[in-house]
């Protein structure tokens, strides 16, 4: 009876491809709205991917990521010394203008790292060598961030374009020239512009004025510490603040910097609201579209359903007849909308704008939601079948 | 008639009620209906529109439960019997012929002939050389596996017949198998009908309106007001008016 199942879905082409485009529309609505949605946010995040630290220790009242509250240059000391730190490495970040070759100026994330250690420093390099960075006035610049920077040109069709600045290129920041020493690859952040990386010593000039540069302290646990823990001893001894890294936003750790700055940006801004809407409403067309579609097709076949009830078939059977339809309608149209999803995620992301992060748990919760639409829409079929009257058959 | 033994009724029904609704909207469709049908018998259930010749049917064939009276179907009792073994009995004794065919359009033909064999629990295989060869008694050979929709009124009812019979039910149950052809496709239905269907062990009750079949009938129970008013042997004793 199953195969029968199957054969009365994929029987009629048209229908079910109307059934799979409406099931596959919503799946890719839900996908895609939420995977964008998440993908701004986790821009907020930005620093925590990039810097790659095991610990952030900061002044006690920062909050999230992209807040950064100088520090004492004695606190690195005070945090060395804590029980169970391997080494522990300042980092400066700050918003600056940089000025550009043609006098324009650009806002710019200058990051400062430790010179011995590089703790901090970007994974991949384009171009250039980071230790390049001990060289003097020297900075590296992240990928967008030199295009972002780089030089209008008219070619001579007349079309502008703009010419990324590359390795020994230069700019001035404070009035100090800053040297392209290094083309890197980091992900893009929410907040500000170019990232733009400098050493730690080198920032007391860029940021002239600034009297305290310390921004976070990068804190490594000796083997077999435990972060969490360490973050613990750290908090008591020097009175800091102190996070882990650990980028699962989901996992309630009210220790992970990323999983705060994403719930600071949730509670403090205006995006999850203007976002939220759109993803809400991408929710409930696709839970519309592909419950309606599904039980348009569920009504359609009650007649028949109930000529089979007719002809001896007990309830348990045509139930399960109406679950296989239903489940293998929603993978199907599930596998097509998540593929679409993610077709069009990879084209954005090539050209990272919105950005796309398809977290698994999108994955699962949008087959979830496929699935319990088509159970629902199953359960309801069942419900309508078990229902009518074996007797109404008869009634033309 | 009255020779026959006992043991050779096919279907008793004895004091039917059968309302639906209650108080103010309570529709009163039979109402003390006694019918008799034997086996090798083809009867036919004939009367004016609402008189409750489906309804009568459909407790025949277990699908409505009467509110009183008794049903008796080869020797089983119906009434009593809760809704699964009522469902478990269609399963084994009965075949459908339904006024508008009923069949999946978005299956085979083939296919459709299947499904009671299917619903019984059959392989596969076994199920799908047995449409064969019933669609082939039926003349149907080389339609197997277009759709129902591709055939005219008069071969989608063949198909009906053919599902009907597969699983060589006792009682063939036929409501206005003709309504829906016109007259001639409609004598071959019921010529087929009654040579497919004429066996000592089963037994056939056909609903119709249609009085250029009568004469494929053995008997011709009368309705009137939810009751049988009368069984006659031969079409030419009933009133012209009721046909
Ligand atoms: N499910 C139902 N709910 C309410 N009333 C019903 C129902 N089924 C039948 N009836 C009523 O019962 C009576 C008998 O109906 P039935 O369908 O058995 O008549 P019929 O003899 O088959 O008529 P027709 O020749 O028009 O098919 C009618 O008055 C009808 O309106
Ligand atoms: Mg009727």
């Amino acid at each position: 009876m199953y195969r029968l199942a199957l054969n009365m879905l994929f029987g009629d082409r048209a229908k079910l491809a109307m059934l799979l485009c409406g099931l596959a529309f919503s799946a890719l609505l839900m996908a895609q709205q939420t995977s964008v949605f998440f993908g701004i946010m986790s821009w907020t995040y930005t620093p925590v991917h990039n810097i790659r630290a095991r610990i952030w220790v900061s002044d006690p009242m920062v909050e999230q990521a992209n807040d950064a509250k100088p520090l004492r240059d004695t606190d690195l000391y005070r945090v060395r010394s804590v029980d169970g730190v391997a080494w522990a490495a300042p980092l400066h970040t700050s918003f600056v203008q940089a000025r550009m070759q043609d006098g324009n100026f650009k806002l710019i994330t200058l990051i400062g790292l430790d010179a011995d250690t590089f703790a901090g420093a970007p994974a991949t390099l384009s171009a250039g060598r980071i230790e390049d960075l001990r060289l003097p006035n020297t900075v590296i610049v992240d990928e967008w961030g030199a295009q972002l920077m780089g030089r209008p040109v008219v070619g001579p069709d007349g079309k502008e374009t703009t010419v990324p600045l590359k390795v020994g290129d230069t700019f001035e920041v404070n009035d100090l020239e800053a040297r392209i020493v290094g083309i890197c690859k980091v992900r893009r952040a929410f907040t500000g512009g170019p990232f733009v990386y400098t050493t730690y010593d080198r920032t007391k000039q860029y940021t002239l004025g600034a009297r305290r540069t310390l921004s976070f302290m990068l804190v490594e646990p000796q083997p077999g510490v435990d972060a969490s823990a360490l973050c613990d001893r750290i908090e008591a001894d020097t009175g800091l603040k102190a996070w882990t890294s650990d980028t699962v936003i989901w996992d309630w750790s009210d220790r992970s910097l990323a999983r705060n700055t994403f719930w600071w940006f949730w509670k403090n801004t205006g995006i999850p609201f203007s976002f939220g809407t759109a993803v809400a409403l991408g929710l409930f067309v696709g839970i519309a579209v592909s419950g309606q579609t599904f039980y348009s097709f569920v009504l359609e076949n009650l007649k028949y359903f109930a000529a089979i009830k007719a002809m001896g078939a007990g309830m348990g059977v045509i139930a399960r007849m109406l679950l296989v339809q239903a489940f293998t309608a929603g993978l199907l149209g599930f596998g097509l909308g998540v593929g679409m999803a993610q077709a069009i995620g990879r084209a954005m992301i090539e050209k990272g704008m919105p950005p796309f992060v398809m977290f698994p748990q999108i994955f699962w919760a949008t087959l979830a939601l496929v699935l319990g639409i088509s159970l629902v829409s199953a359960v309801i079929g069942i419900i309508k079948v078990s229902r009518v009257d074996a007797a109404t058959v008869f009634r033309g | 008639m009255s020779a026959l033994s006992a043991h050779s009724v096919a279907v008793r029904t004895r004091g039917i009620d059968m309302f639906f609704g209650d108080g103010e909207t309570k529709v009163t469709a039979l109402k003390q209906a006694d019918f008799e049908a034997n086996r090798g018998e083809l009867v036919m259930l004939v009367g004016p529109s609402g008189c409750g010749k489906t309804t009568l049917l459909s407790v025949i064939a277990g699908t409505l439960t009467p509110q009183a009276g008794t049903v008796e179907v080869f020797g089983q009792r119906l009434d009593g019997l809760g809704q699964e073994e009522l469902t478990a009995f269609r399963r084994k004794h009965l075949g459908f012929v339904f006024q508008s065919f009923n069949l999946i359009p978005t299956l085979s033909v083939l296919e459709n002939v299947m499904v009671p064999l299917l619903i019984q629990g059959a392989a596969q295989s076994v199920a799908e050389a047995k449409a064969r060869a019933i669609l082939e008694k039926v003349g149907l050979m080389g339609r197997e596996d277009g759709r129902p929709n591709a055939l005219s009124g008069g071969q989608q009812q063949r198909v009906a017949i053919a599902r009907a019979l597969v699983h060589e039910p006792s009682l063939l149950i036929c409501d206005e198998p003709t309504s829906a052809l016109d007259k001639d496709t409609g004598a071959q239905i019921m010529q087929m009908v009654r040579d497919l269907s004429r066996s000592p062990d089963r037994c056939v009750v056909v609903v119709t309106h249609d009085h250029r079949i009568f004469r494929f009938a053995d008997r011709i129970a009368e309705m009137e007001d939810g009751r049988i008013r009368r069984v006659v042997d031969d079409p030419s004793q009933l009133d012209a008016t009721h046909l």
